[in-house]
C-alpha cells in the first residue's frame, strides 16, 4: 500500500508516497527513469537488476553494503536506507571496475554489465579477503550469456591486484576507493550514514500485516512466486527490524544455546563466530547456498518458514538440532524444527505469528552438509543432506543427526541413518548401512530436478561424502561405495 | 598469435581494447534496449495468452473475467488480424495466434493490451483457454514413425557405401563395423534481454522497434499480418541484449502482434516478454536422435559412414530445413570419409518450433560424429587421437556434397594443438592422477573442426550497406548488420575507417532500419561481418574512388599515385598536403556525392539440390580443442579442469572481438555438453521454464585455466579484410566436454562401453556408475 518512505538514491534523498510491496526495480525502471538496472529473470537468478544497498550492519555499530537483486526487493524496504545503481556508480563517468571490465572486452551485448559492475563495485567495498578468488566469487550471482566468463574473470583478477592494498576499516577504504573514483566523490560523502526512515523500522509487536499481505524476512522467495504483487498488500519486513536481528549466546555450560533472531541472514550466519564455534568449518558451505547477493538479504527463518523441502539453511539447522521460538498474537511457542511442518510448503505457522528466534545447542558439533545439484553455484538441490555428531573419547559417534531435503514433501531427519551410527566407531561398514538406511528411509519424488530413482541414490552416495569429509584417512572412497 | 588467462599477458598489444565507446556505454547503464525507451503517456502494454496445453482443437477463449480486471483491458484474438494469420517462411504452417486447435503448450492465443505491463499481464492470466484435448508427440521418433513429417527427407551419399562397409571376411576392407544411436537435447538461448518489440502508428504506416536479427524478416512478416505493402513499415533493430540465433526468425511473432496491437487501437504498444513466458513461447536449439554407423579399415582409416538423424522440429517448420542441411553438411565432421550416407528427417512434435541456436544444426551432426570416433575407439583399441589424426580432412579433399576443401587447415590446428599437448604427456598426467585418485577420476578428449561459413540456403548470402561521408568529415554506416554483442559494428567500423584511411572516431555505426537499408538478411550464420563488412567495404571503395579522382584534380597529380591514410590524401605513401576534411569539403562544394550504396552477394557459391552436390560455403572455420573433465566419483558431479583451444580466425578484424567470441562460444557448446538441461513433461509442458529450473554457465562453471591460440599466418582470401567469421564455429569446442567426462566415468569403471545421451548430468553419471556393465 502507499507508504511515506525516506531513503538515499545514488547519494540524494528521496522522500515519496510510494507502493511499498513494489519491487525497487520497477520503481527505479518506471518511475525514477533509471534504466540500467535491467530486468533478466524477475527471480533473483541472473543479477542483471544488482544495486548496492546500504543498512545498518547486525552489530548496529554502523553501516554495511550489501549488493541486491531489486526484482526481490520492496520498496518499503528502503525506507532509512541508501541504494545506489549503476548511474550513480557512473555518476562521474566510467569508474576504474568499468574500465577494467572494457579493457578485456568483458561487455558484450552489455545488457548483463550494470549487474557486473555492482558485483565487482561491492567486492571492493565489502569486508573480507581481497583475493582473486574472492574477486572472482563476487560475481557468483551474475548470469553473462556472451562472454563465457573468462574475460569478466580476467577483470576481476586485475582488480584485486590493483586495489589488493585497500585499507580494512570501512570510513578508510571507503575514502581511498572515492580518491581513486571506484565511488564518485560526491556520492562517497553520502555511503557513511543512513538516512532517518519516515517510519519506524520495528513494527509494533502484534500488529498483523493486513489482509494477504506476508510477513517477510528479505523476501527473496516470496517476490519469486509474487513477481507482481497487487497494490494495497503491506507485508511486515521482518528483516528490517534490528530488534530481530541478532545472534547470541544465550545460558552457559553444557546448557548454553546460540540465538539467532528472525533478522539474520543467511551471510550473518556463516560470518558469525558463535556459529563457527558451534559447527567448526561451516564456512565453507556458504558458497554452495545461493549467491552472493541473496545471501546478503535472504533471511535463516525466512528459508525455515517457506517450507520448501530442498532448503539449504534448513537441512543444516536440523542437523544442529535447531529449535524455533514462535510469536505472534495467534500463537506463541517453542518447538523443535521438524516439528515446525506439516506438509509440502505447509507449517504449524498461523496468524500474525512469525519465526521470531532459532535456538542451537551451543556445545560444538563436527558437521557436514552436501548438496546435488544441476550448479554447482545458485542452483537449487535436487536432494541435499547435513550430519552432524560427536565423538566420544573411546572414539564412538554420539549424538547423530542426519537431515535430508528433496526426498520427500518436507526436510526430514533421518532417524534409522543416524541410528546405523550412533554409539559405532567411524567404519567402512557403519557408514554403509547408514547410507542404506537413508535410501531405504526415503520416497522421493521425480521432477525437474531429477527422478526418484536419482535422487536415492544421491541421498546414499552424499552420505558417503560426509563420511568422507569428517573421518579423512579413516577408509577410501571405494570402500564406501563397495 | 597467443594469449593466455595469465594476467600478466593481459597487455598484449593485439587484443588491445581500441576506441570502442559502446562497450563503455554499457557498463555505465547508458545504453539503451527495447524496454529502456521512454514510454509515451498513450502507451498500451502487451502480454500474451499461451495455449493450454500440447494439442488441441475445438478452442474456446473465454476473456470475460480479463475483460472485468481494468477498463483498458483489451483481448485480441485470431479473428482481429486483418491479413493473413501467418508467421511461416518456408512451409505456411504456423499462425500467429492459434485459431480452433493448438499444436504445442505455449503457442500464443490471445494478445491482451492495458495501460500497464502489469495490468496487462495479470489479464492475460485470467483468460480461460479450454479446449479439446488431442495426443501428445514430443519423441521425433514416434512422430517419424507416426508419418508426422515436414517436407520430405534429405538424403546426401557419396561414394560405393556398399562397398565401404563390406566386411574383411566377405572381401572387403571393413575390419570394424561399429554402430549406435546419439541422443542430444536442446538448449534454451536464454538471451539476457528477453524477446519484445514496440510499434507506434506514423503517418499512415506504422515503425516498429523489434529486438529481432532480421529487421527484413519482421518488416514481411508484419505486411502479411497486416495485409499492408512493407513500403508502409519501418522496422528498426536496436542493440540486442544477446540473441544467438533465438531472434532469428522468432522474434516476428512479437513484432506482430505489437504490430497488431497498434493497429487496430492506433495507439503505440510494447510487448516484452517475461523470462517465463519467453521460454516456454519461444523455440530452442533442435533436439536430435541420431543413428551413426561407421566402417573402419584396419590401419584404422574411416571408409564409409552412415547418419540418420532425426530432428525433432517441433510443431511447426520455422528454420529446420535449413538446420538439417547444416547438419547434413557437417556429418563428417571435420573428416575424410570417401563414402557417406547422411539423412535428415524433419519430425512434427507438439513442441513449440525449434529453431535457429549458435551452430545451426552442425553441434548435433558434430556430436554424433565424434560419438561414432569414442565408440571406434573403444571397440578398435586404437585411441581416438590416432584415430581423429588419421582420418582428418585434408587439402583437396572432395567432401560427401562434392566440395573440394582448399587452403584446409584442420591438420594444422590438430598438429599444433597436439605440440602444446603431446599425447604421450597428456595421457601420463592423466593415467598418473586416476591411480593416485580413489574418488576422483579425469578424462579429456580433443575434437577437431571444420565447420562452413555462409547462410546454407543460397539466396540468403547476400547484403546491402549505405555509407554518407558528411561534409564535415565525420562518417556514417548504415547495413542489415544488428548488433547484439557479437562486435560486427565494430568490425564494420573498422573496415569503413581503414577503407576511408581515417581515424576510427569519424565513424558511425548507425542502428538497423528497414528503409535505410532494404532487404537484407538476417545476421547469422556467423556471416555478419563477412557480408556486411562487405557491403560496407564496396561502397567505401566506391567513396574513395570518387574522392581521390576529385584529389587528383586538386592536387594536379595522378590519380594512381594518390592513397587515403592516416586522415590524409596520400601520394606515394606521403602527405600530399590535402588533409580528410580539408578534401571531403572541398569535394562538397564541387558537387561531389559523399554518399553511396554498397552490395555483397557471396561469390563463387552454388548448389544443386537435385544431385545434393555443391560449393555451399564460401570456405571453411578450422581449429582444434581439448578439454581436460574430472568426476567426483563419491558424488558423480563433474567440472572441467582445463581447456586449450586452437583457432583458425583468418586475420582478426579485432583480435578482441574474436576472443569473446570463441570464449563465449565455448561456454555455450559446454553448457549444452554437460550442463543445460531442458525438461518437457509428457504433455509438451516445458518444466525447465526458469533461471531457477535451467542453469547455464555461470562464472564458477567456467573458473578454470582456459587457453586460446589463433593460427598465425592465417589470412583468408574469401571474407573481408582477410578475416574469418567467428560466432558459431567455436561452440563446437564444447562437445569435447562431453567426451572429457565420458573417459573420466570409463576411468571410474574400467571395461565399461560409453553412452551417448547429451547433456551429461550428474542424474546420468550416477547411472553409468551404478549400473551393470
Amino acid at each position: 500500500m502507499l507508504k511515506s518512505l525516506r531513503f538515499r538514491l545514488n547519494g540524494k534523498l528521496v522522500e515519496i508516497e510510494g507502493r511499498e510491496e513494489q519491487p525497487v526495480l520497477d520503481w527505479l525502471r518506471d518511475d525514477a527513469g533509471l534504466t540500467g538496472t535491467r530486468e533478466g529473470c524477475r527471480e533473483g537468478d541472473c543479477g542483471a537488476c544488482l544495486a548496492l544497498l546500504g543498512r545498518r550492519n547486525l552489530e548496529g555499530t554502523g553501516i554495511e553494503w550489501v549488493p541486491a537483486a531489486t526484482c526481490l526487493l520492496a520498496l518499503g524496504e528502503l525506507d532509512g536506507r541508501t541504494l545506489i545503481t549503476v548511474e550513480g556508480l557512473a555518476g562521474e563517468g566510467p569508474t576504474p571496475v568499468m574500465k577494467a571490465l572494457h579493457v578485456e572486452n568483458a561487455s558484450q551485448c552489455g545488457f548483463c554489465s550494470p549487474g557486473v559492475t555492482v558485483a565487482l563495485s561491492h567486492f571492493l567495498l565489502a569486508e573480507g579477503p581481497r583475493d582473486e578468488a574472492a574477486a572472482v566469487a563476487s560475481v557468483e550471482g551474475n548470469l553473462c550469456r556472451c562472454t563465457g566468463y573468462a574475460s569478466i574473470g580476467r577483470a576481476a583478477r586485475a582488480l584485486s591486484s590493483d586495489f589488493s592494498g585497500l585499507p580494512l576499516d570501512f570510513p578508510t577504504r571507503l575514502a581511498a576507493l572515492a580518491a581513486r573514483g571506484v565511488f564518485p566523490p560526491a556520492l562517497a560523502a553520502t555511503m557513511q550514514e543512513l538516512p532517518e526512515p519516515a517510519s519506524p523500522a520495528t513494527a509494533a509487536p502484534g500488529s498483523p500485516p493486513s489482509g494477504g499481505s506476508p510477513s517477510l524476512g528479505g523476501g527473496t522467495d516470496w517476490y519469486v512466486r509474487n513477481t507482481d504483487p497487487a497494490p494495497g498488500l503491506s507485508p511486515r519486513f521482518v528483516g528490517r527490524d534490528p530488534e530481530l536481528r541478532f545472534i547470541e549466546t544465550r545460558g552457559s555450560g553444557g546448557g548454553a544455546t546460540l540465538a539467532l533472531g528472525a533478522g539474520v541472514t543467511v551471510a550473518d550466519f556463516f560470518a558469525s563466530k558463535a556459529v563457527r564455534a558451534v559447527a567448526p568449518g561451516i564456512e565453507r558451505f556458504e558458497a554452495l547456498v545461493a549467491s552472493p547477493h541473496i545471501r546478503a538479504r535472504a533471511t535463516l527463518a525466512g528459508n525455515i518458514a517457506n517450507a520448501s523441502p530442498v532448503a539449504d539453511l534448513t537441512a543444516m539447522l536440523l542437523a544442529l538440532d535447531a529449535r524455533l521460538v514462535l510469536s505472534g498474537t495467534s500463537d506463541a511457542r517453542e518447538l523443535p524444527l521438524a516439528e515446525f511442518f506439516l506438509g509440502y510448503k505447509k507449517t504449524v505457522l498461523d496468524g500474525d505469528a512469525i519465526i521470531e528466534t532459532i535456538l542451537l545447542p551451543a556445545a560444538p558439533r563436527a558437521f557436514s552438509f552436501e548438496k546435488a545439484a544441476r550448479r554447482e553455484r545458485l542452483d537449487i538441490a535436487a536432494v541435499n543432506t547435513a550430519l552432524s555428531l560427536a565423538v566420544d573419547s573411546g572414539g564412538a559417534m554420539r549424538g547423530v543427526i542426519v537431515s535430508a531435503g528433496g526426498v520427500g514433501p518436507v526436510p526430514l531427519l533421518l532417524g534409522t541413518a543416524a541410528a546405523a551410527l550412533e554409539g559405532r566407531k567411524p567404519s567402512a561398514p557403519a557408514f554403509r548401512e547408514a547410507m542404506e538406511a537413508a535410501r531405504a528411509e526415503v520416497a522421493p519424488i521425480s521432477d525437474v530436478r531429477g527422478s526418484a530413482e536419482f535422487r536415492k541414490r544421491v541421498l546414499g552416495r552424499l552420505m558417503a561424502a560426509h563420511a568422507l569429509r569428517l573421518f579423512p584417512g579413516a577408509f577410501s572412497a571405494e570402500e564406501l561405495l563397495a | 598469435m597467443k594469449e593466455r588467462t595469465d594476467p600478466s599477458a593481459l597487455a598484449a598489444v593485439r587484443f588491445d581494447s581500441g576506441d570502442r565507446p559502446e562497450s563503455l556505454r554499457n557498463l555505465t547503464g547508458a545504453t539503451k534496449y527495447l524496454d529502456d525507451l521512454p514510454e509515451p503517456a498513450n502507451l498500451l502494454h502487451a502480454a500474451v495468452v499461451p495455449s493450454p496445453s500440447g494439442h488441441g482443437r475445438r478452442m474456446r477463449v473465454d476473456a470475460s473475467k480479463a475483460r472485468e480486471l481494468d477498463p483498458s483491458v483489451l483481448v485480441l484474438l485470431a479473428d482481429s488480424i486483418p491479413g493473413e494469420n501467418q508467421m511461416g517462411t518456408a512451409v505456411d504452417d504456423e499462425p500467429l495466434l492459434a485459431d480452433g486447435e493448438w499444436h504445442y503448450a505455449g503457442q500464443p492465443v490471445a494478445l491482451v493490451l492495458a495501460s500497464s505491463k502489469r495490468l496487462a499481464r495479470a489479464a492475460a492470466a485470467l483468460v480461460r483457454v479450454t479446449g479439446e484435448e488431442l495426443p501428445v508427440v514430443t519423441d521425433p521418433r514416434e512422430a517419424f514413425a507416426k508419418g508426422q513429417l515436414i517436407l520430405k527427407p534429405r538424403v546426401q551419399s557419396s561414394g560405393d557405401l556398399a562397398g565401404a562397409f563390406r566386411a574383411e571376411a566377405e572381401g572387403g576392407r571393413a575390419r570394424w563395423i561399429v554402430e549406435g544411436r546419439a541422443e542430444s537435447d536442446g538448449q534454451e538461448h536464454v538471451y539476457l534481454e528477453t524477446q519484445g518489440a514496440a510499434a507506434e502508428p506514423v503517418d499512415g504506416g506504422l515503425r516498429v522497434i523489434s529486438g529481432t536479427q532480421a529487421p527484413s524478416g519482421v518488416q514481411k512478416a508484419v505486411a502479411r499480418v497486416l495485409g499492408i505493402p512493407m513500403r508502409e513499415l519501418e522496422v528498426e533493430a536496436m542493440r540486442l541484449g544477446g540473441a544467438f540465433g533465438g531472434k532469428e526468425d522468432q522474434a516476428a511473432p512479437w513484432a506482430a502482434l505489437a504490430a497488431l496491437g497498434a493497429w487496430v487501437t492506433g495507439r503505440p504498444v510494447k510487448l516484452v516478454l517475461s523470462r517465463r513466458d519467453d521460454m516456454r513461447m519461444t523455440g530452442k536449439r533442435h533436439p536430435y536422435s541420431t543413428d551413426f554407423r561407421l566402417a573402419i579399415d584396419a590401419e584404422g582409416k574411416f571408409l564409409g559412414l552412415e547418419m540418420d538423424f532425426y530432428q525433432n522440429a517441433g510443431a511447426a517448420c520455422d528454420l529446420s530445413p535449413a538446420i538439417i542441411a547444416r547438419s547434413l553438411y557437417h556429418a563428417a565432421g571435420a573428416y575424410r570419409i570417401p563414402a557417406v550416407r547422411a539423412a535428415g528427417y524433419m519430425c512434427r512434435t507438439n513442441l513449440p518450433p525449434f529453431t535457429a541456436f549458435r551452430g545451426f544444426g552442425a553441434p548435433q551432426a558434430i556430436w554424433a560424429m565424434e560419438a561414432a570416433v569414442s565408440k571406434a575407439a573403444e571397440v578398435t583399441g586404437i585411441p581416438a587421437l590416432e584415430l581423429q589424426q588419421r582420418n582428418l580432412l585434408r587439402e583437396g579433399d572432395l567432401t560427401h556434397y562434392g566440395m573440394k576443401m582448399e587452403d584446409c587447415r584442420a591438420g594444422r590446428s590438430f598438429e599444433l594443438l597436439l605440440s602444446r599437448n603431446p599425447a604421450a604427456r597428456m595421457k601420463a598426467e592423466i593415467d598418473d592422477f586416476n591411480a593416485a585418485h580413489g574418488d576422483k577420476k579425469r578424462g579429456s578428449w580433443v575434437i577437431p573442426l571444420a565447420f562452413g561459413v555462409s547462410f546454407t540456403k543460397l539466396m540468403m548470402n547476400q547484403g546491402g550497406a549505405l555509407v554518407h561521408v558528411f561534409n564535415d568529415g565525420s562518417v556514417s554506416v548504415s547495413t542489415g548488420a544488428v548488433e547484439m554483442g557479437q562486435g560486427v559494428g565494430r568490425k564494420i567500423l573498422v573496415v569503413a575507417a581503414r577503407t576511408l584511411g581515417i581515424p576510427e572516431n569519424l565513424v558511425r555505426i548507425e542502428r538497423t532500419r528497414t528503409a535505410t537499408v532494404a532487404n537484407t538478411m538476417p545476421t547469422a550464420a556467423s556471416t555478419g561481418s563477412d557480408i556486411n563488412g562487405a557491403a560496407a567495404l564496396a561502397a567505401c571503395e566506391e567513396i574513395r574512388k570518387r574522392l581521390l579522382a576529385f584529389a587528383a584534380t586538386v592536387l594536379g597529380a595522378p590519380e594512381n599515385e594518390l592513397s587515403l591514410g592516416n586522415g590524409l590524401v596520400l601520394r606515394g605513401g606521403r602527405d600530399a598536403g590535402l588533409a580528410w576534411k580539408d578534401l571531403v569539403a572541398k569535394a562538397h562544394e564541387a558537387r561531389v556525392d559523399l554518399s553511396a550504396h554498397g552490395f555483397y552477394a557471396t561469390p563463387g557459391l552454388f548448389y544443386d539440390m537435385a544431385a545434393e552436390r555443391g560449393s555451399p560455403f564460401a570456405y571453411h572455420v578450422y581449429g582444434a580443442a581439448l578439454v581436460v573433465a574430472e568426476l567426483d566419483t563419491v558424488r558423480g558431479s563433474s567440472r572441467v579442469v582445463r581447456a586449450d583451444l586452437v583457432h583458425d580466425g583468418g586475420v582478426p578484424i579485432d583480435a578482441l572481438v574474436d576472443r569473446g567470441q570463441i570464449e563465449g562460444a565455448f561456454a555455450q557448446g559446454l553448457g549444452w555438453a554437460i550442463l543445460e538441461d531442458l525438461v518437457y513433461g509428457k504433455d509438451g509442458r516445458l518444466l525447465s521454464d526458469t533461471l531457477s529450473t535451467y542453469k547455464l554457465p555461470d562464472m564458477k562453471f567456467m573458473d578454470f585455466p582456459l587457453e586460446i591460440e589463433l593460427l598465425d599466418d592465417a589470412a583468408n582470401p574469401k571474407a573481408v579484410l582477410g578475416s574469418k567469421a567467428v560466432g558459431e564455429p567455436p561452440f563446437q569446442y564444447g562437445i569435447a566436454g562431453y567426451f572429457a567426462v565420458l573417459e573420466a566415468l570409463k576411468a571410474a569403471r574400467p571395461g565399461k562401453g560409453g553412452f551417448f545421451d547429451l547433456p551429461l548430468t550428474q542424474e546420468k553419471a550416477i547411472g553409468f556408475l551404478d549400473g551393470g556393465n
